[in-house]
C-alpha cells in the first residue's frame, strides 16, 4: 500500500486530483514512494502505468524523460524497425510539445507511432513504453494542450530534476543474480554464443555451473508461462558456456579487467560466493587472495554436487575464468581467528564466504555422531567427490550396504543417487512430507531420475530411534505421519499415526536435513551479530557485517541456499566493497537501489494477458542418459540441448525487457 | 516425431513440417507476406516486423518469420489492419532515408524503394533530427550508414553462412550501424549480395552503372569445383569501343545460395580477340595433325573434355591431365571398395551434418563453399567439427571443435586410425589383413596424433546421426593415394559416415568421368591452357600460339562437387576460334560444342539431356534446380585395403602448395579486383628455421620447377610449413602438396 496522488499502475485508476491530502485514496501496490533512506520519489513510471506521489510533477516533462530513457536503452539495442525509429520519434515529438513548439498533428503522430510500437516491436520494452505515455496524455490532457495552445514550455521544463531509470525483465528480476536473461537468449538466437556468454557473465561468472544445476527461480517468473510454458532458461545458458570450451577460446569476460590498483581483498572460501566476489573485484582492478580450506577449489559445488550432475571439468572452466583475471588462490588453508585478525590488518576488506559445511542432526533418539554408520551428508559427499573428481582419498564402496538418508532437498538427492552409484544394495530416502513437496524443493527431473535409478522414497516418515549393536547401526525405527488440516485454516499439521511405526535394516544413516555454518574463524571479540539460525547477519542489501570492512555472503550469511543466491549476494557485495575501499562509505548505486525496489514490487505479473504471441509452441526437452547407462557411473546425465532445440527454444523467448523510472 | 502440423493461411489448408515457420510455409505455398529483413538462408533476425500476421483467437499480431504454426491455427496474412501497420513500418524506414535514389547503386532493385511504392507512401510527413555519419571502405565492400536500414542480413550471413564473424552490429538505437572486424573479413562480398538497400555496396561497382542497364547472363562459376550459381551482368562499355561489352559485376541467388569472393569479384578473365586469326588456326590444325599427345587441365567444360576424348578415340591421341588422372585413380580405387561410382556426400549433407571430419584439405582456400557449408553445420546444428591437417587454420577457429594436427606425410596412417575408429565389424572381417597389420602405436607415434585425440573424437561421435568425412587433395595426391582411397571407400560402405572427395580443380570430376586419361606422354604434344610444343590458350596476352575463349565466353557444362551437371552460358562474345573449330577441321562434325552435352557418357552417370533443356533456377523455397545430378553406378566390390606403408618423415623447410583466399588460377589472377600476390607465406617460426626474413626474395626448387618468390611472414600462421601458391601457373599438379625444399636468399 502506498500513498499516491495519482496511479494507473497495473490497471488501477486512482486519481486524487483536487482532493485534500488526508483524503487521498491509496494505491494497492508497494510503490517506491521513498527512494532511499534520505530521499523521496516524486513519480514512478514504468511499463504498466504511472504513479505520481507529488501533485507538482510536470507530467509533460515526465513523459518526455521516459521517452528519452527509452532512447538511451534503444541506443544499446536498435534491433527492430519500430523500436529504433519509433523511440526516436516519440522523444522528438514529446520534447517538441514540452518546450512549447508542438502541434496537434504531433499528438496524432505520437499516437500513431505508439500504436505501431505497441503492436509490432520486437521486445516488450518497445511494446510497453507507449503505455504510460498514453496514460499521461489521456489523464493530463489539459497540461499537454496548454503547451500546444499557448506555445509555452511545460511547467518545470527548465528545472533540474533527477530521473533514474532501470531496465529489467520478469526473469531477470526473479533471478537472485539478476542475470540479463533475455540478453543471453538473444545471443543464442543470433548464433553469437560468445555474446551470449558475455551477457551471462555480467552478473554471473559461473555460467557452466548455473547452466546445469540452478533451480532456476527465473522460470517461475517467465512471462511465457502466461501463454503456454516457461522458456528453458537455465539450459540455454549452457550453450554459450559450452561454446567457449568447445572451441578452446580464452575466456569471454563481460569487460576488460581494469589494471590492478593498490586495493587488496581477502576472500575466505572458494565456493560460489567466494569465486563471485573475487571475479567482480578482479574486474575492478582489486588484488584478491582467496583462501580455501580444502585441497580443491569450488566449495560445495565441487565436493557436494556429484559429477553426473555437474562435471568438474566444466566447473573448473568457471573457476579458471576467475583465475584468468589474476585472482590468487591459496588452497589447504583453513582460516583461524588469528588469521582473520591478521587479514583485517593486511587487507582493505575481507569477505567471509565459508558456506554451511556442518550437517544438522535429524533429531531422533540415540543420535550419536560416533556411531559406526552415522555419516553426515557433507562428509559422505566430500569423500565421494574428492575421489571421483580428483582421485583424492578413498573410493566410496557401498556394495551390500543399505543406506538411509533423511532429507528432502538437493543435498539428500545427491546422497541417495551417489549411494546408488556406489553400488549400495538398497537406498531409502526418508522425508517428512509428500512427493509434491519434494519436487517443489528440488526439481521434477531430479526426483524422477532418482526414482528411476532405484531409490525408495518413504514419505510422511521420520526416524524415531537408531538401533545399534555395540555402537554399530543395525536398524532404524521409523514413524509414519499424516497431514491433518488445521481447522482454523492454517498450515496442515503433521501428526504421527500411532501403531504404524516400523523398523528397517540399515547400515548407514545419512542426515541431510540441513546444514549449519562453521564459524570458528570469527574472532570472539569481534562480537559479530548473528541471525537466530546461526549465520552471519548483514542487512541483506550491502552485505557488510556488524564489523566495518568485514563482509559476508553466500550460505554462511543466508543459510543453506542456492548457488545463484550466493552469486547474487556476492556480486552485490563486491560492488559495495569496491566503493567502500575507495571512500570508506557503504553505498549502493542507483541501479542497485532500483533493482531492490523492483524486486520488492515484483516485475512478473502472473495475471497479465500476453498478446502478440502464438500460444501452444512446446517447450524443448533435452535428452538424458537412459537409466541403465547412468546409474553405475558418473557420466553427465543431461546431454543438454541440441542446436536445433536451443534455437527453437530461444525463439520462444519474448524478450520481456521493461523500463522503470523514478523522478526525484 | 516428425509430425506434420495442419493449419490454414487465408483459409487455405496447409501443412508444416517440424521446424518450419509460418512464413516458410506461406512462401512454399506461394502466399505473399512482405519482409524487409528475412533471408531464407539464415535464421531470422526478426528486425523488420513486416511479416506480422493475424492468428485466430490471439490478440495482437504474431511474427511469422520465427513462429512455427500450431495445430489448427487459422492465420490471416493480409488485412486492412495489417496493411496499415506494415505501412507505418515503411514510414519509419523512410524517416530520414536519403532520397537521392538517382545516384544510388541499388536504385531499380532496392527493397526499400519497391516496398515504399508498394505501400503507397508518396510523402514523408515527419522526420527527426538528422545525423552525420561516415561511410567506410573495407576493401571490396563499401558501407554507407545513411542508407542502412539495419535489417541485419549482412551480419547474419557473415556469421552464419560465411562463418567469419567479421561484420557486427554497433548498437546505438537511431545511431545503430554495422561495423567490420576487418582482420576477420574474407572479402567474399556475401554482405553486398544480401543487402536490400544500397548500404553495402561493391567498391568497384559503385557509381558505374544503373542496374537496369545491365544484361543478365545466368551461368556457373568457373573457378573451383563448387561451380556455384552466378549471374554475369554486362553492358557495352563507353562509346569508344562500340559493341564491345564488359562484365560489370556478378550477382547470385542470394536469398538461398552463396558465392565466394573469387566468384563474385573474379569475373573479368575473358580473352578478348578481335577477329579470327586464320594463319594461326591453320598452324594449330597442323600441330594437332603432327602431335600424338594432348595436354590439358580441368579448367574445361564437360563438352570439350568429351570432344578431346572423341579425338583420342578417332585419332589415338594420348590425353594427359595429371591432376584429373590422379583424381580418377582415387575415385576408381574408392569405388572398388565402396561399390558406388561416386562419393555420397554433397555440400547440403555437410550443411546438415552434426559431425564433420575434414582431412587433408586447407578448406578455407581449397574450396570456400565447403567452408561455408561447415559454417552452416556448426551454427545450425552445433556440428562437431574435427579439422585434421598439419597446419592449423586460425580463420576456422570459431568453427573447429577439435583440431587434430598430424605430421606431413602421415595421411595414410591417420586415415587408417580413423577407419579403426569408425567402421563396423563387417569391415573388420572383410579387410581383416589390413586391420591385423595395423599398428596403432606406430601410426600414433609417427603421425603425432595421440590415441587420446582419437578417443575424444570417438567419444564425440556418440549420438551423432549425420556424420560426414571430407577428403582433400593432400590425400588424393598422396604417394599412397590408391590405398587411401580404398580406406575412404571402406568408410563409405561400412560406417555411418558419408564421404566427400573434394575435386581439386573446377572440373576434375567431369574430366575423370569422361576421359580415358593416359599416364605416359608421347613425343609431341599440343597443350590446351597448359604448356606444350603448341599451346591453345584462353589467357590471351600472347600466352599461347592460338587464342581460345575463356570459360565465361563458352557454353557448356561443368560437373561440380555436388555431382551436379550445371550449365554455363557465354557472358561475352568471342570472335576467334574455339576447340570445336579445330576438331571440325580435323574431321569431327559438330556445329556447336554443346552438341556434345547430350552425348556425355551415361555409363558414368550422365543423362541424355540437351544443353538447351538444362534448367537453371531455384524454386520459391530455395530448392536448387540447376542442370541435373549424376546417377551413381553400383559396382561389385572386390578389392580389399592393403596394409599401410611406412610413414615418411619430412624434415627441414617444408612448403605446402596452397593458394591465397581469392586466387585459384591464372584466370582469377587476371581479374582486376583480385589482387593477392604470389608470395611464399610462412610463420615467424618458419622464418627463423629457414633463416629468412619478411620481405626477402627467396629461391627454391620443387621437382623440376624453380621458384623465386618474396617471402612474407603471416601472423595468422603457426608451425613450420610455409604456403607456396600455384595460381600463377597453368600447370596442373598430381604430386603431393608438401615438399621438402632448400630455401636460399636471392
Amino acid at each position: 500500500m502506498s500513498k499516491v496522488y495519482f496511479s494507473t499502475w497495473r490497471g488501477e485508476q486512482i486519481s486524487n486530483v483536487g482532493k485534500a491530502e488526508d483524503a487521498w485514496e491509496e494505491s494497492a501496490y508497494n510503490l517506491p514512494a521513498q527512494y532511499d533512506d534520505h530521499r523521496e520519489s516524486k513519480a514512478f513510471i514504468g511499463w504498466d502505468g504511472v504513479a505520481l506521489f507529488d501533485p507538482d510533477v510536470d507530467v509533460v516533462r515526465l513523459a518526455t524523460e521516459y521517452a528519452a530513457q527509452y532512447q538511451v536503452y534503444s541506443e544499446a539495442c536498435g534491433r527492430c524497425a519500430p523500436g529504433r525509429w519509433g523511440g526516436r520519434i516519440l522523444y522528438d515529438l514529446l520534447d517538441k510539445i514540452a518546450r512549447g513548439e508542438g502541434t496537434y498533428d504531433d499528438v496524432a503522430h505520437l499516437k500513431e507511432v505508439s500504436k505501431s510500437m505497441q503492436l509490432t516491436s520486437k521486445c516488450e520494452i518497445g511494446k510497453t513504453v507507449p503505455n504510460p505515455l498514453m496514460d499521461l496524455m489521456e489523464h493530463f490532457k489539459d497540461e499537454f494542450d496548454r503547451c500546444i495552445d499557448e506555445q509555452v514550455p511545460s511547467k518545470h521544463y527548465d528545472t533540474e530534476v533527477n530521473y533514474i531509470a532501470k531496465i529489467t525483465a520478469p526473469c531477470t528480476d526473479a533471478c537472485p543474480a539478476h542475470v540479463d536473461i533475455p540478453g543471453y537468449i538473444e545471443g543464442v538466437r543470433d548464433l553469437r554464443f560468445d555474446e551470449s556468454l558475455r551477457a551471462t557473465r555480467q552478473t554471473m561468472p559461473l555460467a557452466h555451473t548455473c547452466g546445469r544445476v540452478c533451480p532456476h527461480p527465473c522460470e517461475d517468473a517467465c512471462r511465457r508461462t502466461n501463454l503456454d510454458a516457461p522458456i528453458a532458461i537455465m539450459e540455454l545458458k549452457r550453450l554459450g558456456a559450452d561454446y567457449e570450451t568447445d572451441h578452446g577460446f580464452g575466456f569471454f569476460h563481460p569487460a576488460e579487467a581494469k589494471p590492478k590498483g593498490d586495493k587488496k581483498v581477502a576472500v575466505i572460501g572458494a565456493g560460489p560466493a567466494g569465486l563471485t566476489t573475487a571475479y567482480y573485484l578482479a574486474l575492478e582492478g582489486v588484488h584478491v587472495d582467496v583462501f580455501e580450506e580444502l585441497p580443491v577449489l569450488g566449495g560445495e559445488v565441487a565436493v557436494g554436487v556429484p559429477e553426473y550432475r555437474m562435471p568438474i571439468d566444466k566447473y573448473n572452466q568457471d573457476i579458471e575464468a576467475v583465475r584468468d583475471l589474476g585472482v590468487n588462490f591459496i588452497t589447504n588453508s583453513r582460516v583461524s581467528a588469528d588469521m582473520m585478525r591478521q587479514y583485517e590488518k593486511d587487507y582493505d576488506a575481507v569477505m567471509v564466504a565459508t558456506g554451511t559445511r556442518i550437517s544438522k542432526k535429524v533429531r531422533c533418539s540415540n543420535e550419536r555422531p560416533e556411531l559406526d554408520g552415522y555419516w553426515s551428508a557433507i562428509e559422505m559427499l566430500d569423500q565421494v567427490n574428492l575421489f571421483e573428481k580428483y582421485g583424492i582419498g578413498e573410493e566410496v564402496d557401498l556394495t551390500g550396504k543399505t543406506v538411509v538418508c533423511v532429507g528432502g532437498g538437493f543435498t539428500s538427492m545427491d546422497v541417495v543417487r551417489c549411494s546408488i552409484r556406489a553400488n549400495a544394495k538398497k537406498v531409502y530416502m526418508i522425508y517428512r512430507r509428500d512427493e509434491k513437496t519434494i519436487i517443489r524443493n528440488t526439481t521434477y527431473e531430479e526426483y524422477h531420475e532418482a526414482v528411476e535409478e532405484g531409490v525408495e522414497f518413504l514419505f510422511h516418515s521420520a526416524v524415531n530411534n537408531i538401533n545399534d549393536e555395540e555402537d554399530v547401526i543395525k536398524s532404524l525405527l521409523i514413524d509414519k505421519f499424516e497431514l491433518v488440516p488445521d481447522p482454523d485454516g492454517g498450515r496442515a499439521q503433521l501428526v504421527k499415526i500411532e501403531g504404524e511405526s516400523y523398523t528397517i535394516d540399515s547400515d548407514f544413516l545419512i542426515p541431510a536435513v540441513s546444514q549449519s555454518a562453521d564459524l570458528d574463524l570469527l574472532p570472539q571479540e569481534w562480537e559479530l551479530e548473528m541471525t537466530s539460525w546461526g549465520t552471519i547477519k548483514t542487512n541483506g542489501v550491502h552485505y557488510m557485517t556488524s564489523r566495518k570492512g568485514i563482509f559476508a555472503s553466500g550460505d554462511c550469511e543466508y543459510g543453506p541456499m542456492t548457488i545463484v543466491n550466493a552469486v547474487g549476494q556476492a556480486k552485490r557485495a563486491a560492488s559495495v566493497m569496491a566503493r567502500y575501499m575507495e571512500t570508506g562509505e557503504i553505498t549502493l548505486t542507483d541501479d542497485e537501489i532500483m533493482e531492490d525496489h523492483l524486486r520488492k514490487m515484483r516485475v512478473y505479473d502472473k495475471k497479465e494477458k500476453v498478446t502478440g504471441w502464438l500460444p501452444g509452441i512446446p517447450r524443448e526437452q533435452s535428452e538424458v542418459l537412459e537409466v541403465d547407462e547412468r546409474k553405475d557411473n558418473n557420466k553427465e546425465v543431461n546431454y543438454g540441448f541440441t542446436q536445433e532445440q536451443g534455437l527453437s527454444e530461444a525463439e520462444r523467448c519474448m524478450r520481456c525487457y521493461y523500463i522503470a523510472m523514478i523522478a526525484q | 516425431m516428425s509430425k506434420m502440423i495442419q493449419f490454414t493461411i487465408d483459409g487455405r489448408q496447409v501443412t508444416a513440417a517440424k521446424g518450419e515457420s509460418i512464413l516458410q510455409v506461406a512462401r512454399r505455398e506461394g502466399i505473399y507476406i512482405p519482409t524487409m529483413c528475412y533471408l531464407a538462408k539464415t535464421s531470422p533476425s526478426a528486425s523488420c516486423r513486416m511479416c506480422v500476421v493475424e492468428a485466430e483467437g490471439v490478440d495482437g499480431f504474431v511474427l511469422s518469420c520465427n513462429t512455427p504454426p500450431t495445430e489448427g491455427i487459422a492465420i490471416t496474412s493480409d488485412s486492412q489492419e495489417l496493411y496499415s501497420e506494415r505501412q507505418s513500418i515503411m514510414k519509419m524506414y523512410n524517416v530520414n532515408h536519403p532520397l537521392q535514389c538517382g545516384v544510388c547503386d541499388k536504385s531499380g532493385e532496392c527493397d526499400l524503394q519497391n516496398k515504399t511504392l508498394d505501400f503507397g507512401l508518396d510523402e514523408q510527413t515527419f522526420a527527426v533530427a538528422d545525423q552525420r555519419r561516415d561511410s567506410k571502405v573495407w576493401g571490396v565492400l563499401s558501407y554507407d550508414p545513411h542508407l542502412c536500414i539495419m535489417c541485419e542480413k549482412c551480419t547474419s550471413v557473415c556469421n552464419e553462412v560465411v562463418g567469419s564473424e567479421a561484420l557486427f552490429i554497433r548498437p546505438g538505437g537511431y545511431k545503430s550501424e554495422i561495423d567490420n572486424t576487418f582482420s576477420k573479413c574474407i572479402q567474399c562480398g556475401e554482405c553486398i549480395s544480401v543487402c536490400p538497400v544500397g548500404a553495402m555496396a561493391s567498391t568497384d561497382f559503385e557509381y558505374s552503372s544503373n542496374v537496369w542497364e545491365l544484361e543478365k547472363v545466368p551461368s556457373a562459376c568457373a573457378h573451383c569445383s563448387s561451380a556455384c550459381n552466378l549471374t554475369y551482368e554486362k553492358k557495352e562499355k563507353g562509346t569508344a569501343t562500340l559493341g564491345a561489352e564488359s562484365i560489370y559485376r556478378v550477382t547470385n541467388e542470394d536469398d538461398f545460395d552463396a558465392l565466394c569472393g573469387a566468384g563474385r569479384f573474379g569475373y573479368d578473365f575473358e580473352n578478348r580477340v578481335s577477329e579470327k586469326d586464320e594463319d594461326a588456326f591453320a598452324i594449330a590444325v597442323s600441330a594437332f595433325e603432327n602431335a600424338d599427345t594432348i595436354r590439358f587441365n580441368s579448367m574445361i567444360s564437360n563438352e570439350e573434355a568429351l570432344l578431346l576424348q572423341r579425338l583420342k578415340e578417332r585419332f589415338g591421341y594420348r590425353l594427359i591431365n595429371k591432376e584429373a588422372k590422379k583424381y580418377q585413380e582415387f575415385l576408381n580405387a574408392f569405388t572398388s571398395v565402396s561399390g558406388s561410382s561416386l562419393y555420397s556426400a554433397d555440400l547440403e549433407s555437410i550443411r546438415k551434418s552434426d559431425y564433420v571430419v575434414t582431412i587433408g584439405s586447407a578448406v578455407s582456400t581449397d574450396n570456400p563453399m565447403v567452408r561455408f557449408a561447415l559454417s552452416v553445420a556448426v551454427n545450425r546444428r552445433k556440428s562437431y567439427m574435427a579439422y585434421m591437417h598439419p597446419i592449423e587454420d586460425e580463420m576456422l577457429r570459431n568453427l573447429v571443435t577439435q583440431y587434430v594436427k598430424y605430421e606431413v606425410g602421415s595421411e595414410e596412417g591417420v586415415l587408417a586410425m580413423l577407419c579403426e575408429m569408425i567402421v563396423d565389424e563387417s569391415a573388420k572381417e572383410t579387410h581383416k589383413a589390413f586391420f591385423d597389420d595395423l599398428d596403432i602405436g606406430y601410426v600414433s607415434g609417427e603421425s603425432n596424433v595421440g590415441e587420446e585425440e582419437l578417443e575424444l573424437l570417438k567419444k564425440k561421435l556418440v549420438r551423432r546421426d549425420d556424420p560426414v568425412l571430407v577428403i582433400g587433395a593432400d590425400l588424393i595426391n598422396h604417394s599412397n593415394a590408391v590405398n587411401i582411397a580404398k580406406m575412404a571407400g571402406m568408410i563409405e560402405r561400412h560406417s555411418a559416415f558419408s564421404v566427400m572427395i573434394i575435386p581439386p580443380e573446377t572440373n576434375s570430376l567431369g574430366v575423370s568421368l569422361i576421359c580415358d586419361l593416359d599416364s605416359e606422354e608421347g613425343k609431341s604434344a599440343v597443350g590446351y591452357n597448359v604448356a606444350a610444343d603448341f599451346v591453345l590458350s584462353a589467357l590471351g596476352d600472347g600466352e599461347g600460339d592460338l587464342d581460345m575463349p575463356a570459360l565465361s565466353q563458352q557454353e557448356g557444362t561443368l560437373t561440380n562437387i555436388d555431382k551436379r551437371v550445371v550449365p554455363m552460358n557465354a557472358a561475352l562474345a568471342y570472335h576467334g576460334y574455339e576447340l570445336n573449330d579445330i576438331a571440325n577441321a580435323l574431321g569431327m562434325k559438330s556445329e556447336h560444342v554443346i552438341d556434345y552435352t547430350v552425348q556425355l557418357p551415361q555409363e558414368s552417370g550422365f543423362s541424355q539431356v540437351r544443353f538447351d533443356d538444362l534448367p537453371n533456377h531455384y524454386t520459391d523455397v530455395g530448392e536448387e534446380v540447376r542442370g541435373y545430378r549424376l546417377a551413381p553406378m553400383v559396382s561389385e566390390t572386390s578389392a580389399t585395403v592393403d596394409a599401410i606403408s611406412d610413414i615418411r618423415e619430412f624434415n627441414g623447410s617444408v612448403i605446402y602448395r596452397c593458394d591465397p583466399l581469392m586466387q585459384f588460377n591464372p584466370f582469377t589472377d587476371k581479374a582486376h579486383q583480385i589482387i593477392d600476390e604470389a608470395l611464399l607465406r610462412g610463420s615467424e617460426q618458419f622464418a627463423v628455421a629457414a633463416r629468412i626474413k619478411d620481405g626477402e626474395r627467396v629461391r627454391f626448387t620443387v621437382g623440376e620447377d624453380v621458384y623465386e618468390r618474396v617471402f612474407k611472414v603471416d601472423e595468422r600462421l603457426k608451425g613450420t610449413v610455409a604456403l607456396n601458391p600455384s595460381f600463377d601457373s597453368s600447370e596442373n599438379y598430381e604430386s603431393y602438396r608438401y615438399n621438402q625444399v632448400k630455401i636460399e636468399r636471392v
